[in-house]
């Protein structure tokens, strides 16, 4: 949801492999922002899929979740604090309805928290110094966003990884890293110079390689339609 | 004896997140610190930080103290200490919304530790709805659509439900669970709020004429509610002066109307 992008809402409709997908939204991490709600009803009008979106602090909110949540074909969670978004989850019980709709091949998105929320672990920066926080787990490997547009999360992510932090991936803005089953299919980017890096130590020492990005906008083949299609998280 | 200087004001709904303006329970609940300018500190956590519910806060309590607020999902762009800002506070005003968010998101961030440590501290705890029931061993929680009970911070024995007169739903769950065995408590109407000094309840106060509070046990499979009659609190001083300016005048007009009319009828 890039103010004038749509590079990257486009990958991520297509990814679903159908002309007008079900798409919910989660702006839990930012305790459901209206202003974050307008633009996602924006970004993803009715006219290209059926957009809808689940508040969790209105008060006397609908239960079924759980239902409304299987039922779509991508589940696109907003970016905020990543730490109260877990743990609102796990108060409503949708942490769980996650993993089901993952194995079922529903495709989950998002920004920033909604990146970091599927991997095991990773490194928070939202909260002023960077931190570390565990996630759902989806995806065995770590991740942490905003890489090269704030300071302090390189330095933190080194240190977290030679700490024992499981290796993982690092994504600046407008990169999209696309995950089949818990394997990284593709990196993605809406902007020419975005960079993603896989990162790792080796014998004590970190490792950072630059993955091949994919810009949108250059012509891309379509991804292929789902199989196992899981996590496309992804940083803006 | 050791001063109990621990205090708790749990209100039970209305107040400035409502069209109805209960304007005296904000200022009582100003005035419990007894220091001329208290630090006032609103924590819109259930409500997901919303804007109306934080603009409405510093509108209501203009002139009563030095306002603030902590937003939690705002920490990326407006970065503070949470325990440091809490415990600098004189009065922590919690704000309505969901209470399972809320005790989620404060457990994450350590805040109910931190809110354990204000209460010891002598800062004076409130809130109304989530934020009066959070403090309590239960509550009655909306969170999931329909009524049910959830457990709070437990810095008060018993349980708590709130907007007794107006969710019937509420009411009734409250009913069921404390004859199923939920520890008995005090449900509360709009605009009333319970001063607890330590765990002992101390005073009962009302904005409204005709709210109450309810004690609510079980004995014998029977469910007792006994009403507790609350000190009416007196208008807040220039009455509407928070309000919209044509409200104010209204209100003016309204008041000298009726005050008209009064000399008018015959003794």
């Amino acid at each position: 949801m890039e103010a004038g992008n749509p590079l990257l809402d486009d990958y991520v409709l297509r990814a679903t492999g159908r002309e007008r997908p079900r798409v919910c939204f989660l702006p839990s991490a930012s305790g459901d922002a209206d202003h974050y709600i307008v633009r996602f009803y924006q970004a993803f009008s009715a006219d290209r899929c059926e957009p809808s979106h689940i508040s969790l602090f209105r008060r006397g909110g609908a239960s079924g979740w759980r239902e409304h949540l299987l039922s779509q074909d991508l589940i696109y969670v907003g970016g905020g604090s990543v730490i109260s978004l877990l743990g609102v989850w796990q108060a409503h019980g949708i942490d769980a309805v996650m993993r089901e709709a993952w194995e079922r091949g529903i495709v989950l998105s998002g920004v920033s928290a909604g990146s970091l929320c599927w991997f095991a672990e990773g490194i928070t920066g939202f909260h002023g110094t960077p931190e570390r926080y565990t996630g759902l787990g989806l995806l065995g490997c770590s991740n942490t966003v905003h890489y090269e547009s704030e300071s302090g999360r390189e330095d933190a992510y080194r240190l977290a990884l030679r700490g024992g932090m499981r290796p993982g991936y690092a994504a600046s803005d407008g990169v999209g890293l696309h995950f089949a089953g818990g394997r990284l299919l593709r990196a993605v980017s809406s902007r020419p110079d975005a960079r993603a890096f896989r990162m790792r130590t080796v014998r004590g020492r970190v490792i950072r390689s630059a993955l091949r990005v994919s810009f949108l906008g250059d012509a891309v083949p379509a991804p292929a339609p789902p199989t196992r299609l899981a996590a496309l998280p992804r940083a803006a | 004896m050791r001063e109990e200087r621990r205090r708790i004001l749990a209100m039970g709904g209305g107040g400035f997140t409502t069209s109805v303006s209960d304007a005296p329970l904000e200022h009582y609940a100003a005035s419990l610190p007894a220091v001329a300018e208290p630090a006032i500190c609103l924590l819109p956590t259930a409500g997901g930080d919303a804007d109306e519910q934080i603009d409405r806060f510093h509108r209501a309590f203009r002139g009563l103290g030095r306002l603030s607020h902590l937003s939690l999902f705002r920490l990326g762009t407006h970065p503070v200490d949470p325990r440091e800002h809490l415990l600098a506070q004189d009065v922590i005003y919690v704000g309505g919304g969901s209470l399972a968010n809320l005790l989620a998101i404060w457990r994450v961030h350590g805040l109910d530790e931190t809110l354990r440590e204000a209460w010891e501290r002598g800062i004076v705890l409130c809130g109304v709805s989530a934020g009066s029931m959070c403090w309590f061993e239960h509550g009655i929680t909306r969170s999931h659509g329909r009524s049910r009970p959830a457990a709070g911070l437990g810095l008060l024995p018993g349980s708590n439900s709130v907007h007794h007169g107006s969710d019937p739903d509420r009411r009734a769950c409250y009913a069921e669970a404390v004859l199923d065995g939920l520890p008995p408590g005090y449900a509360v109407d709009d605009g009333v709020g319970l001063l607890f000094a330590g765990t002992e309840l101390v005073e009962v106060v009302s904005a409204r004429e005709g709210a109450r509070a309810h004690r609510i046990e079980a004995d014998g499979g029977r469910l007792v509610e006994t009403p507790v009659l609350p000190r009416l609190l007196d208008p807040a001083p220039a009455a509407g002066r928070d309000a919209p300016v044509e409200i104010a005048e209204f209100r003016e007009a309204r008041r000298r109307r009726e005050a008209g009319s009064r000399r008018a009828r015959p003794v």
